[in-house]
């Protein structure tokens, strides 16, 4: 079920929402079943990515998805929307849950104030995620409104050309807000291999890394963190997923686990609700 | 563990535990709960990389079988019964721990060739000695099983049963089969399965309950008229005669399931989800435990009747079912819970086969509202507000409030909040058998049932036993797809309450 409407009111949205909603109704008992507001911060660069993403993300998290796609440089100031409501059997039932997926496009002036927008559209009392792809414009109005009301940031910083100088911007972010960083979560397998050769890697000195530089930057400060060593020294060479991590010298051997898909990795961050203290900790040495 | 404890790198990293290496030894293995759930239930940890990487399991039966025919059939049991879909990776991971042991182990030395494969598995596969034996085996053979394996037993790594229920068959042979394990195993080393207490819903009970601050303090006598719990079957006995025919609803359904419902749903805050503060909390209640009288009990046996628009035959009509038998396939209850938290307010059970609906669910029916503020007409539709906990199927929770119907005047009825499992975490929820197999693996035992537990359920059900055997009931009473005998329908009525019906 689906609506679309140019240079429209956040009102007539949060309608046409509602119409949707009992339209589906009437097709057969339809519920409603939310367990969060999922913003993503878009531009059109990432788009299609974004898509694909919440294409294997929507069922499991039912959720009113809002994607905010910037315009800035349109001429006129405007919102142009699509709204689409999504139903999922329940298993052998007759009933089925439904998901909303808000796509607003914000043109000119509107995409300097997103939170104006977004905030009469949360759902109550439940948590607001905001994913925001490629680089955050730090400082920006458009990123410290959001930050403002959301209760979770997530960014893969695998998606970031300015490193490690983004990490020292992203680290105040902290105090405002819980922080995921998806290239954080990639690393999990390998900073498991990494904690089963302690205490053999207590008094390591050298770390290499073939990989993106994300990965390579936060597996060290990772290591120097925990360990208390900021002697550490990493080499990294580019490569575009984690190849490689040797210790002294010595490779790791690779973790098992199967490469997550990018739906994946966005539904565990959406999943989690408390801080992780020891990535806070990692990101504040940057 | 001081390793691990003293590593700064694991910190954060939410290292799922895994078990030992192990070898699982399934005895009865050529029956339908083999088949059915708890080689499906393996299949879903390895796709899941629960298991350890040095596994094996080892199918116990009399049957003649070859493993390459045994595992042949458990891909096919995978294939159909499995929840996620067939890898021929994983299942081949999984197939190479296996072998089949065609044996009785009730004979002198038929333990032997058990103990042969187990020694082939630590040797080609690591399992390191470590054994979990399931006994998927009617009771009458679970002592023949624990003596054989029992005197088996070596030093090297962790010995530990799983014991499918019923445990015994009254208190006595209850405390005699527990007296046979005591000489093998220690109570730590014996996880009594009741395969409800897995059930995810089940679990969420702990926590619609201990994790909400709204609900604990309105959970008591002052603000709860009732609570019914059924376990409604629409099924017969499946060909389960021998079973059946002296177990009956009482054994099969009541004396585990039901009681550990209530206990669940009756239980006091425990002081942590310590396996031992958790069976704490439910072995007071199941002490407090009482039926007011005999009247308060109520039996029945299904006739000839429809189910699902199909005519069915009757219990006694069943094949293997004596023509005269007075086995009960329907059961229901009036039981107090004698305590401060409880007094006064009746649990009323039911649980039988070929009900009108399959369902499992608790029904807390909180107190009217005190005064009748909208007048006897605008109220009509209204009815107390009942929290609704569905079991299975349609997993979830839902709570009827009164609400005001739309329009001129101040009509009041009922509407459902509803809170559906599947619909707000979309993850699959996990068999049973999982979360127990995988829990017994790594000695969690806060699903399993206690001992002193067991002890207390036997005691409630002799005395409703002894009760019958006085006299010989009318059966059938009760035609198959209806909610069991009038007599159920008295058992509330007499309170002025009535059976939820749907």
């Amino acid at each position: 079920m689906e609506w679309a409407g140019v240079d429209v009111s956040v009102a007539e949205v949060e309608q046409r929402l509602a119409r949707l909603r009992m339209e589906a109704e009437e097709g057969g008992a339809a519920q409603r079943t939310s367990v969060m507001t999922h913003i993503a911060w878009v531009p059109e660069p990432w788009l299609p990515a974004a898509l694909e993403t919440l294409r294997g993300l929507a069922e499991r998290h039912p959720s009113r998805t809002i994607l905010l796609v910037p315009e800035p440089d349109a001429g006129v100031a405007a919102i142009d929307a699509e709204l689409e409501l999504e139903r999922f059997p329940l298993g052998q039932s007759e009933r089925s849950i439904c998901s909303e997926i808000v796509l607003l496009r914000l043109r000119g002036a509107r995409a300097h104030a997103p939170a104006s927008i977004v905030t009469p559209l949360l759902i109550s009392d439940l948590p607001v995620f905001c994913r925001w792809r490629g680089e955050p414009s730090f400082g920006s109005g458009a990123f410290e409104q959001l930050v403002g009301v959301v209760d979770r940031l997530v960014v893969d910083s695998e998606e970031w050309d300015d490193l490690p100088f983004a990490y020292t911007k992203l680290g105040p972010v902290l105090d405002r807000a819980a922080v995921s960083d998806i290239a954080w979560q990639r690393l999990l397998p390998w900073r498991g291999a990494l904690a089963r050769l302690w205490p053999g890697l207590a008094e390591a000195s050298a770390l290499r890394v073939a990989g993106p530089r994300a990965d390579a930057l936060l597996l060290a400060a990772w290591l120097r963190t925990r360990l208390g060593r900021d002697d550490l020294a990493l080499a990294h060479e580019e490569a575009p997923a984690l190849e490689l991590v040797a210790v002294d010298g010595t490779a790791v051997d690779p973790p098992e686990a199967e490469r997550p898909t990018p739906s994946d990795l966005l539904s565990n961050e959406l999943d989690r609700f408390g801080r992780d203290p020891v990535y806070e900790q990692a990101l504040r040495s940057f | 563990m001081t390793e691990l404890a003293e590593n700064p790198l694991v910190e954060g990293l939410e290292l799922r535990r895994r078990p030992d290496p192990c070898a699982i030894v399934i005895f009865g293995v050529s029956g339908d709960l083999t088949a059915r759930k708890l080689i499906p239930a393996l299949y879903a940890l390895a796709v899941r990389r629960l298991l350890p990487e040095q596994f094996g399991v080892v199918g116990v039966a009399r049957s003649k079988e070859t493993t390459e025919e045994f595992v042949a059939r458990m891909g096919e049991a995978v294939r159909e019964h499995a929840r996620d879909e067939f890898r021929e990776d994983v299942w081949a991971g999984l197939a190479a721990g296996m072998r089949y042991v065609a044996t009785d182990v009730s004979r002198p030395g038929g333990e032997e060739p058990v103990v042969r494969a187990l020694e082939e598995l630590d040797a080609e596969r690591g399992t390191a000695g470590n054994r979990l034996y399931y006994l998927a085996i009617p009771p009458s053979g679970i002592a023949d099983v624990v003596e054989a394996m029992g005197k088996r037993r070596t030093n090297e790594g962790w010995t530990r049963i799983v014991v499918e229920k019923p445990f015994g068959h009254d208190l006595a042979s209850a405390r005699e089969l527990h007296a046979t394990m005591e000489r093998h195993f220690t109570e730590g080393e014996v996880f009594r399965i009741d395969h409800y207490l897995g059930k995810e819903t089940v679990q969420n009970m702990l926590a619609l309950r201990f994790a909400n601050g709204i609900f604990e303090p309105i959970w008591n006598r002052q603000f709860i008229d009732h609570v019914q719990i059924t376990v409604g079957e629409t099924i017969g006995i499946e060909g389960r005669a021998s079973f059946y025919e002296g177990a009956g609803a009482i054994r099969d359904i009541f004396q585990n399931h039901l009681l550990q419902l209530v206990a669940l749903t009756a239980m006091e805050p425990p002081i942590d989800f310590s396996a031992d503060s958790v069976r704490n909390e439910k072995v007071k209640v199941l002490r407090g435990l009482r039926t007011p009288g005999p009247r308060e009990v109520v039996r029945g046996q299904y006739g000839t009747g429809f189910v699902e628009g199909a005519e069915v035959p009757g219990y006694r009509e069943e094949a293997g079912v004596a023509a005269d038998s007075s086995t009960e396939t329907f059961v229901a209850a009036k039981l107090a819970v004698d305590n401060w938290r409880w007094a006064d307010t009746p649990f009323y059970v039911r649980a039988g086969k070929r009900l009108a609906r399959r369902e499992t669910t608790i029904a807390i029916q909180f107190k009217r509202a005190p005064h009748p503020l909208f007048g006897a007409q605008g109220a009509e539709g209204l009815r107390p507000n009942v929290l609704l906990i569905h079991v299975q199927p349609d997993e979830g929770i839902s709570l009827a409030i009164g609400a005001k119907v739309p329009g001129q005047g101040m009509t009041i009825r009922s509407v459902h909040m509803d809170f559906l499992y599947g619909g707000a975490f979309r993850t699959g929820l996990p068999e049973a058998y999982e979360r127990l197999i995988l829990d017994a693996m790594l000695g969690d035992a806060t699903l399993f049932t206690r001992i002193d537990e067991v002890e207390e359920q036997w005691s409630l059900v002799d005395s409703i036993v002894s009760a019958w055997a006085r006299d010989r009931p009318g059966f059938p009473n009760y035609p198959a797809g209806t909610w069991g005998p009038p007599n159920a329908d008295d058992l509330l009525h007499r309170d002025q309450r009535s059976w939820r019906r749907h």
